[in-house]
């Protein structure tokens, strides 16, 4: 049996397992982070927030030639602000994404993930990885659309923002909104920042931004970390992929692979089966010689 | 099965017996802990190797011995294993010996054409494994090269599947001739002999041969 998270909040489903969770509690308000990129100063305080919280070991910063603190996610940096030099209209312009889980309402890393238990998404919207059940096969790495996902050599487990599910479970916003003092990163359910984040978007056409959107990708059936992109006709250059889905790449690349292998291997077997009724075994016949 | 009164011929010799059970458990439980790992509905096999967790850690180790078992094996046996012209007139005659026509397939030598694409291709599916297997066993890198996060470990994965597709296939047939098709069979990998009348029902030319000796 997997160990079951020691929170109190309601479970929609777990990986790897076919019953529902059996939640009573399966009505409640979904929440969600919207983080406006427009209004990022790029000071990083939700990065330390987040280390804070969490306990994250420290790793040194690089300098890289970018204004970005480290290279790539860890299993102890679970948000990277990422920056991109981009030229828009002849001047240059710094696309910055909180780089961190979205929270997928399909999250493809669950879908792929066959340890029991090991990632679990709650009736809040929060998806979290539940390490005493993860085995560090890794195919949530491969099942992400996001690239989040990251392997910790020492304990064999996959690490990535739990959303700060303890805050969260005591009432409290995650420490990066708490922190952000622009209040580039809002807090609420997921109705309302659904609401904010189109009204913001409206505020940044008006201001002449013509492609901005609000990224809530349907392909993983929304995501509960919404961003206001400001030139959303650039996905790429944010990192952000125009339309992920749960079953993306890989993830469905293996899946038909998975089918094909299992139709193959039955088939192997019941050849076997009728090859054996029906031509029998063939052995020396004793008498002959 | 000595009651032919021809007597029996020695097989395979301790060692080869030895190599091969190792490579062949190895490659069993590597081939149900894999499959565990590849669909939540097949996790239930992970108790087959101590659970989840375990069956985890122990698959990159089995496949360890796979492999050592695996070159052993390869050198022990590659001096048999040249495909020369009788081979490919053998395999041209597949479908009699796949429907019992024995009258109508070549004679074959201690090991027939089949036998010998069955070593050929798991040395190439053995290389596949290993190959694939160890960016996934270690993601951070080994011996100066790597790391393989993301896209090198998916990109492996899906080699590691198809190449697991085959070697499955491989070993149904392979146990399948090995014991209920082809009776006698199994014990020349038990204790290494077989009688003289299965030597010259499957392996003709090479019950020729030990005669003579």
């Amino acid at each position: 049996m997997p160990q079951l998270p020691a929170n109190g909040l309601a479970i929609r489903r777990m990986s790897a397992s076919s019953t529902p969770a059996a939640g009573i509690r399966t009505e409640g308000p979904e929440y969600a982070k919207l983080v406006d990129i427009s209004r990022c100063i790029g000071c990083k305080g939700c990065e330390v927030a987040c280390k804070e919280w969490n306990e994250l070991g420290i790793e040194p910063t690089e300098n890289f030639g970018s204004f970005q603190s480290h290279r790539d996610l860890s299993p102890d940096t679970w948000l990277l602000m990422r920056f991109t030099e981009v030229e828009v209209g002849g001047d240059v312009a710094w696309f910055i994404k909180k780089d961190a889980c979205l929270h997928c309402a399909e999250p493809g890393c669950l879908l792929a993930c066959p340890a029991p238990g090991a990632i679990v998404q709650y009736e809040n919207g929060i998806v979290d990885f539940n390490q005493a059940n993860c085995i560090g096969c890794q195919l949530c790495v491969s099942g992400c659309p996001f690239d989040i996902p990251r392997f910790n050599v020492e304990t064999r487990k996959v690490y990535k923002c739990n959303m700060c599910i303890d805050r969260v479970e005591a009432g409290l916003e995650p420490a990066c909104a708490k922190t952000c003092p622009t209040n580039a990163i809002s807090w609420g359910t997921k109705e309302d920042m659904v609401r904010l984040g189109e009204q913001q978007v409206e505020r940044l056409r008006a201001r002449g931004l013509a492609n901005a959107v609000l990224y809530d990708p349907p392909g993983v059936g929304g995501t509960h970390m919404m961003y206001v992109v400001p030139h959303g006709d650039q996905l790429d250059q944010y990192d952000l992929p125009a339309d992920p889905t749960a079953g993306a790449g890989a993830l469905a690349m293996l899946g038909t692979v998975r089918k094909l292998g299992a139709s193959a291997l039955g088939l192997g077997l019941l050849a076997a089966g009728l090859h054996y009724l029906g031509f029998g075994p063939q052995a020396p016949e004793e008498d002959a010689k | 099965m000595s009651a032919s009164g021809l007597g029996e011929i020695r097989r395979f010799t301790f060692v080869e017996r030895v190599v091969h059970w190792v490579v062949g458990l190895s490659f069993l439980l590597l081939l149900l802990t894999g499959l565990a790992f590849s669909h939540p509905r097949l996790y239930w096999l992970t108790v087959l190797a101590g659970g989840g967790a375990t069956a985890r850690i122990l698959h990159p180790w089995m496949g360890v011995a796979f492999t050592l078992g695996g070159v052993a094996m390869f050198f022990l046996w590659l001096r048999d294993m040249a495909i020369d012209a009788e081979d490919r007139a053998w395999l041209r005659a597949i479908r009699h010996y796949a429907l019992h026509q024995k009258d109508k397939v070549p004679a074959a030598g201690k090991y027939n054409a089949g036998q010998k694409m069955f070593f050929w291709t798991m040395t190439a599916l053995g290389i596949a494994y290993v190959v694939s297997g160890v960016p996934m066993w270690m993601p951070g890198g080994v011996m100066g090269i790597g790391p393989f996060y993301g896209g090198v470990v998916n990109a492996m994965r899906l080699v590691h599947y198809l190449a697991t597709i085959g070697g499955g296939l491989f070993l149904i047939v392979h146990v399948y001739l090995g014991t209920v098709a082809y009776p006698g069979t199994i014990g020349a990998m038990l204790h290494g002999r077989v009688t003289r009348a299965w030597a010259k029902l499957h392996h003709a030319r090479w019950e020729t041969e030990e005669g003579s000796k």
